[in-house]
């Protein structure tokens, strides 16, 4: 399959064709594996992965959410909305966190389901997408299914979203997916900058729907962020999006949601797929949301690993983005898919490409302590020699 | 935010082409959970109500899976916070379960996800979404929120699809939803006729899909009962849904599948397949995984101690002068002879939870679930106590 990531990425619609499963985006991927399809790994058997390819919290959710989960039991059988507590119980319980009404959040599947439907309910053909490039690809994946146009800011020189290219790019657009802090480059925006950003672009474009992306809200140690979730509330046409999926440690149970104003978030409630959390779901996130010391540990326990991270990868020579996640965005000066390839055969399974970088920078996420001592011995051995692409590409299933 | 549910219904329906179709939202269903973000949903459910609204298996997954989803959380419990691929060995599971290859099958969120994949790739404004009235209410939901036009087609005298009309309205459809067993009426079309009727429409108008859904599958009792995926297999035209909610007693995870030609199925896949980052959760996929490979004496233990609740239940309404449709599921819809709305509050006073109103028979109809045969027995109480008084219906 010849069509690269790179076709993908300048907004070819390519609806249902086996080139954009060939460029292997997150959307691609997730299509795969609801039909079972998929690559195989790198890692060879025997050898004990270890897995820092996809953000997640290395630890899972803690025995407060497994509790919950176990006592579920019972009511396996029962529609999230007979079941007790039930996901109305979650509603009410994200917005308690947040001080604000139920009808001010809509639950998802994942933020993932916000972002879908945010395209749907947003964009149009003639009233496109704003992203970075690069920034997380659900969004950009949507509208290119649906044929909406897509326009793809490239990051600064700091690797932070462009916010000036943005906000011109805004003016008559559907949508601006931005990403705070950014996947795959990690880096933030201060709650100035953001707020700014946003009044320009009311300004400017009225009408455009701003999708603030906190995935990644509890990893942030710099001084000058702050949620714009209280923005988010008193402007219109602009939300925020959360998930369980990070420091929560629950991405394999599927629950995010949205927070905003009412009439700005009523399209996300109409298109919000029935029943789409399961009853183990809903109680997780509620012993989650009860449990904020193990927040606020994981919080720690990534900035220790981080810090030892960026400066392993330092003295390799290799300079990281300023990191505001669970995840580093580096410069291993050559492909990123020879040093995925390299360190995969080694056991340790990085990020997938993320163009227009690809051919320089690498996306890690950050494990266990144990887990990163390792993988940057490894990375160590691999960044040695300039490595060079090998022959047979074999396809890994690295999926976010 | 004082919008309604009505009113939301009401706003949804707008442009929609069916001059019926309203009714279908208002029958209502899928709102507890789409509204959830607009009003509280409209119950709650106390500790000790039985619960006989959702068909729901009340027996509920078995030990065997429920070991398993504790297996899925792995060492440490850390395996929930991972995203997972355990996608494929749920399809692999499911494709040698049905007799098929993996690229038949494709998972959803519940089969809500499926049926609105398939409503959403194959209706449009000038192809109308087909299916009986009542039915399940969510392809016609969804077709009426993308404003596509929906044809309702009556049952026949027995409260069952009607095949001739069916046919009549199929022509020149994007969808067909072929309920089967039917909810809410519980009624059954053979395997014989149904299957003359797909090839009909396969005749008439070919470009028209039928989406099969068996939710109910294992529930069924008929002789002439056969499922249809060998067809779906065979046919682009032809989709069978199901279910982890009804049978395998695990409504509360969200699991769901299609089964059909390959490029069906990675149409839908492509679009909105539920998977590992979908909205497929670890837990479900590893408790699917196992249901699906148990011996098949579960699902026909299930079938045998519904079948028994089912008799006795159906027995006790037509002892009393209440006639029941002919069920072959895990319900019935049966004339109480005044509003169900009546008889569900007077029953939800009493401890017994019955479903919501079903239009156009929300005057004289009501669909109950089965529990154990153990709640049946108290909610018969229930039943006889607000059935004997004098109501004050029309």
């Amino acid at each position: 399959m010849s069509v690269s990531r790179r076709g993908f990425l300048q907004g070819r619609v390519l609806p249902f064709s086996g080139a954009f499963i060939a460029a292997r985006g997150m959307e691609a991927y997730q299509a795969d594996a609801a039909q079972g399809r998929g690559g195989r790994s790198l890692v060879p058997p025997g050898v004990k992965e270890i897995r820092i390819s996809s953000n997640e919290n290395p630890l899972g959710p803690g025995k407060a959410v497994l509790d919950a989960i176990l006592g579920k039991f019972p009511e396996a059988n029962r529609y999230p909305f007979n079941s007790t507590p039930s996901d109305s119980t979650l509603t009410a319980a994200i917005a308690a966190k947040f001080k604000v009404k139920p009808e001010n959040i809509v639950l998802g599947g994942g933020s993932q389901e916000i972002l879908k439907n945010a395209v749907r309910a947003f964009t149009s053909p003639t009233r496109g997408l704003v992203t970075g490039a690069p920034s997380f690809e659900n969004c950009p994946g949507t509208a290119k299914k649906l044929g909406h146009p897509i326009a793809e800011i490239k990051v600064d020189s700091a690797f932070r979203l462009d916010l000036d290219g943005m906000i011109a790019a805004s003016k008559g657009a559907g949508l601006v997916f931005f990403n705070n802090p950014n996947n795959p480059t990690a880096t933030v925006h201060g709650a100035k900058a953001v707020a700014d950003f946003v009044a320009r672009i009311r300004q400017s474009s009225p009408d455009t729907v701003i999708l603030i992306d906190e995935a990644y809200h509890d990893y942030v140690t710099e001084p000058s962020y702050q949620s714009a979730v209280p923005l988010a509330l008193e402007t219109p046409n602009v939300f925020v999006t959360r998930t369980f999926s990070k420091a929560y440690g629950m991405a394999g149970m599927r629950v995010g949601y949205a927070i905003g104003r009412v009439d700005t978030i009523k399209p996300l409630a109409k298109l919000q797929l029935p029943f789409n959390l399961s009853v183990f779901g809903v109680v997780a996130a509620i012993a989650a949301l009860g449990d904020q010391k193990h927040i606020d540990a994981e919080r720690d326990r990534n900035t220790k690993v981080r810090a030892f991270t960026l400066n392993a990868l330092g003295e390799a020579g290799c300079k990281s983005a300023d990191s505001q996640g669970n995840f580093l965005f580096v410069d291993v000066g050559r492909p990123a898919k020879d040093f995925h390839d390299a360190c995969a055969k080694q056991g340790v399974v990085i990020g997938r490409d993320f163009p227009p970088f690809e051919k320089t920078h690498v996306r890690v996420s950050i494990g266990t302590m144990e887990e990163m001592e390792k993988a940057t011995a490894v990375f160590r051995s691999v960044l040695r020699p300039i490595s060079t692409s090998t022959g047979a590409r074999i396809e890994e299933a690295s999926w976010r | 935010m004082a919008l309604t549910r009505r009113g939301f219904v009401q706003t949804v329906g707008i442009g929609a082409a069916g001059a019926l179709t309203s009714s279908w939202i208002g029958a209502r269903g899928r709102e507890n959970a789409i509204w959830s973000a607009v009003e509280p949903t409209l119950l709650a459910v106390e500790h000790g109500v039985i619960v006989l609204a959702s068909n729901e298996n009340p027996v509920g997954p078995g030990t065997k899976v429920l070991d398993a989803v504790k297996a899925a959380f792995g060492e440490g419990g850390r395996a929930p916070g991972r995203y997972s691929n355990q996608s494929r060995d749920l399809i692999d599971a499911i494709a040698k379960k049905q007799g098929v290859k993996p690229e038949n099958v494709v998972l959803g969120c519940g089969s809500t996800q499926i049926l609105r994949s398939a409503t959403h790739l194959f209706t449009a404004k000038d192809k109308p979404l087909v299916g009986t009235i009542p039915t399940y209410e969510e392809c016609a939901g969804y077709a009426e929120m993308m404003g596509h036009p929906v044809r309702p087609v009556s049952l026949d005298a027995d409260f069952k699809i009607d095949l001739e009309k069916m046919a009549d309205a199929s022509k020149g459809a994007g969808l067909v939803f072929f309920c089967n067993p039917n909810n809410p009426t519980a009624t059954y079309v053979g395997a014989r006729a149904a299957r003359e009727y797909f090839a009909r429409v396969n005749r008439e108008s070919p470009d028209t899909t039928i989406l099969v859904d068996e939710a109910y599958f294992d529930y069924v009792t008929d002789t002439d009962h056969d499922t249809h995926i060998p067809i779906a297999i065979e046919n682009p035209r032809v989709i069978v849904a199901r279910t982890f909610s009804k049978a395998y007693g695990m409504a509360g995870l969200r699991m769901g599948y299609a089964i059909g030609h390959k490029d069906t199925i990675k149409k839908m896949a492509d679009w909105d397949g539920g998977s590992g980052t979908g909205s497929l959760n670890v837990l479900a996929m590893h408790a699917g995984t196992t249901a699906i490979q148990q011996d098949p004496s579960f699902t026909a233990n299930e079938r045998a101690r519904n079948k028994a609740v089912r008799d006795f239940t159906m027995k006790w309404f037509a002892d009393r002068g209440m006639k029941p449709t002919e069920s072959q599921a895990n319900f019935m819809f049966v004339d109480i002879g005044r509003p169900a709305k009546e008889f569900r509050e007077a029953c939800l006073k009493k401890g017994v939870r019955v479903a919501r109103d079903f239009p156009p028979f929300e005057k004289t109809h009501c669909r109950l679930s089965f529990g154990t045969m153990e709640e049946m027995k108290k909610a018969v109480a229930v039943f006889d106590e607000v059935l004997g008084k004098k109501t004050n219906a029309a």
